[in-house]
């Protein structure tokens, strides 16, 4: 079976990756200005509550020892304490980081709702005039920065038309689907530009392959060969570069929820910068880079299924 | 024997440069002359207040209106050139080179050089880039040559994997034989002979890196984490108007359009470039 072997080695390349994750964040913390004591308690703090909190954090231990400190407090769920909310990162996160999933989702979806009828349309009439529309509005949409389109798209469809809230997150599922309805849809802007562009060539490539000449000259309908033959096919690099997306889509969020005034992770990054809430900022750079390597190893999974040659 | 058609030989052939790169090249061009010059080119300072003229919508004496300090926008736009055009330059630079060097060795070398090379590939590809570089500055506090450093801890690894992967396929053909049949040195043939016909693709990445890296910094300097006020930056500047887009629209509009153009033109540079060196293989 070559899919559960697939999916086995698969799960052991996310070892190295999730100690990477860890030894970066690791390094990062340490270089911070001055000593994590003193940023934690402020410049007049008594030598007593240094030394107090460098026990708690194990800075008086050598290196290796506290980082093996680190990973396992890490890996039994415990990120420490914030500064400013004092409540454990570990909680905040859980709170926040479904908001930011849910938006990230949505988007994910509207930008494939974008990028796929508009990339056959593009390709299908390749050198044509739909075909440079296309081109050009995604030329422009790799250059437009997520927080400027966020801004005017709040300001046309939010405050001018009153469509859609100015921001916040709404009470209810639905109601946060309708909050997150237009930040979604600026992050997906963005992404559907680089989804098509790729979506395209792939499209391109695809159409004269022989197979599908083949399913032509079997009398197939043209829409059965286009999605079941071509789509499937011409998915399978942009189901990687989707993956790959991921974290610039992550890292969108992080402008938007902004941009839009939504309490989820990015958010909460933002504020925790400007607080120096070093513990929150940690905890969540883990958080989101775990989210990430999960996001690659599922986008993996759905080439092997579309591609069973990936999984050998 | 293999027939080599080197990206040069490519550009040679074409009679007529690719439309792209003459719009891209022509944006680029300007771009520069204004970040060199600004002060030249605009009509106002960019920083000076006037209390006379406070959020004028767009006028003759005004192109682009003033802001809530009687600021000239289209001044700040055009003063914005230079930063933005250095953190073009400066954060997609010192990655070029190191990741183009590295890149050469590890294509070179392959064996377990590449093995190694690859788990860091992964390892980098997994984390967000917009959200460890926002981690660095936070460590390391905002501004741009802190910007720059947490780029470059990243940004080399996609050079380095491009040209390793030229570099793989180049090493096979059979001028490097000759090379390595004329008692050249290792780092004479990578150098000297393979990089060359290696590196056009890299080349074309970092046109597009360009303008990820002018997103990345307005999107800092947004952040209120990468250009710091009252330096006209766009990201700042889109920033300082964003409470005023009811009333004043132009404040934040106009520097947008500036990102936007400026990534067009490093895009379709990008893009003729491309055109332009393509190889038949």
């Amino acid at each position: 079976m070559h899919l559960a072997s697939f999916i086995v080695r698969r799960l052991l390349q996310l070892i190295p990756t999730l100690l990477f994750i860890l030894i970066v964040v690791f390094v990062l913390v340490r270089l911070l200005p001055g000593d994590p004591a003193s940023a934690i308690l402020g410049d007049r703090a008594l030598d007593a509550d240094v030394e107090r909190i460098n026990r708690e954090l194990g800075l008086d231990r050598s290196l290796p020892v506290q980082f093996a400190v680190f990973a396992k407090s890490v890996a039994t769920g415990n990120l420490g304490n914030s500064i400013h909310l004092k409540l454990p990162v570990a909680e905040l996160i859980a709170a926040r980081l479904p908001i930011t999933i849910l938006l990230t989702v949505m988007a994910a979806l509207i930008a494939v709702l974008f990028a796929v009828p508009l990339a056959f349309v593009a390709a299908l009439r390749r050198g044509r005039a739909a075909d440079s529309v296309v081109r050009g509005a995604f030329q422009v949409g790799l250059s437009m920065p997520v927080f400027y389109l966020g801004l005017i798209l709040l300001t046309v469809f939010g405050a001018r038309l009153g469509w859609f809230p100015v921001g916040g997150y709404g009470d209810g599922f639905l109601d946060h689907l309708y909050h997150l309805f237009l930040p979604a849809l600026t992050l997906a802007l963005s992404l559907s530009a680089i989804l098509m562009r790729n979506l395209r060539a792939a499209i391109i490539g695809v159409i004269d392959a022989e197979y599908v000449q083949f399913a032509r000259a079997k009398g197939l309908r043209p829409r059965l060969i286009l999605s079941r033959h071509v789509l499937r096919n011409a998915l399978i690099s942009t189901v990687a570069l989707f993956g790959l997306s991921i974290g610039t889509l992550l890292g969108g969020a992080v402008i938007t929820e902004t941009v839009f005034a939504i309490p989820g992770a990015g958010r909460l990054m933002v504020d925790s910068i400007y607080g120096r809430d070093y513990p929150v900022v940690q905890g969540l750079t883990i958080a989101l880079a775990v989210l990430v390597s999960l996001t690659f190893l599922l986008t993996d999974l759905v080439q092997a299924w579309l591609d069973p040659r990936v999984a050998r | 024997m293999t027939d080599v058609t080197t990206p040069m030989m490519a550009a040679r052939r074409r009679r007529v440069l690719p439309r792209p790169l003459i719009f891209g090249a022509t944006i680029l061009l300007a771009s520069a002359v204004v970040a060199v010059f600004p002060a030249q080119v605009a009509p106002y300072d960019p920083n000076a207040f006037d209390y006379g003229a406070l959020l004028q919508a767009p006028t003759s004496a005004h192109p682009m209106g003033t802001d809530n300090f009687g600021r000239d926008v289209l001044s700040r736009v055009l003063h914005a050139y230079t930063i933005d055009m250095q953190i073009a330059f400066f954060a997609t630079v010192f990655p070029f080179l190191f990741g183009t060097v590295v890149g050469a060795l590890v294509g070179y070398a392959g064996g377990w050089a590449e093995v190694i090379f690859g788990r860091i590939v992964d390892a980098v590809i997994t984390f967000p880039f917009l959200v460890l570089v926002i981690a660095i500055v936070s460590v390391l506090g905002p501004g741009l040559v802190n910007m720059y450093i947490a780029v470059g801890v990243v940004g080399w690894v996609f050079y380095a994997r491009i040209i390793a992967a030229e570099v793989r396929v180049q090493k096979r053909l059979d001028y490097a034989d000759a090379g390595r049949a004329m008692g050249y040195t290792h780092a004479r043939i990578i150098f000297v002979h393979l990089l060359p016909n290696a590196i056009t693709p890299a080349i074309v990445y970092w046109m597009t890196d360009m303008a990820l890296a002018i997103l990345l910094g307005s999107s800092l300097g947004y952040l209120g984490l990468g250009a710091q006020p009252p330096a006209a930056e766009w990201g700042v500047q889109i920033a300082d108007g964003k409470n005023f887009m009811a009333t004043a629209w132009w404040i934040s509009v106009f520097p947008g359009l500036a990102i936007v153009l400026t990534g067009l033109g490093f895009s379709l540079t990008g893009d003729g470039l491309a055109e332009l060196l393509r190889t038949k293989r």
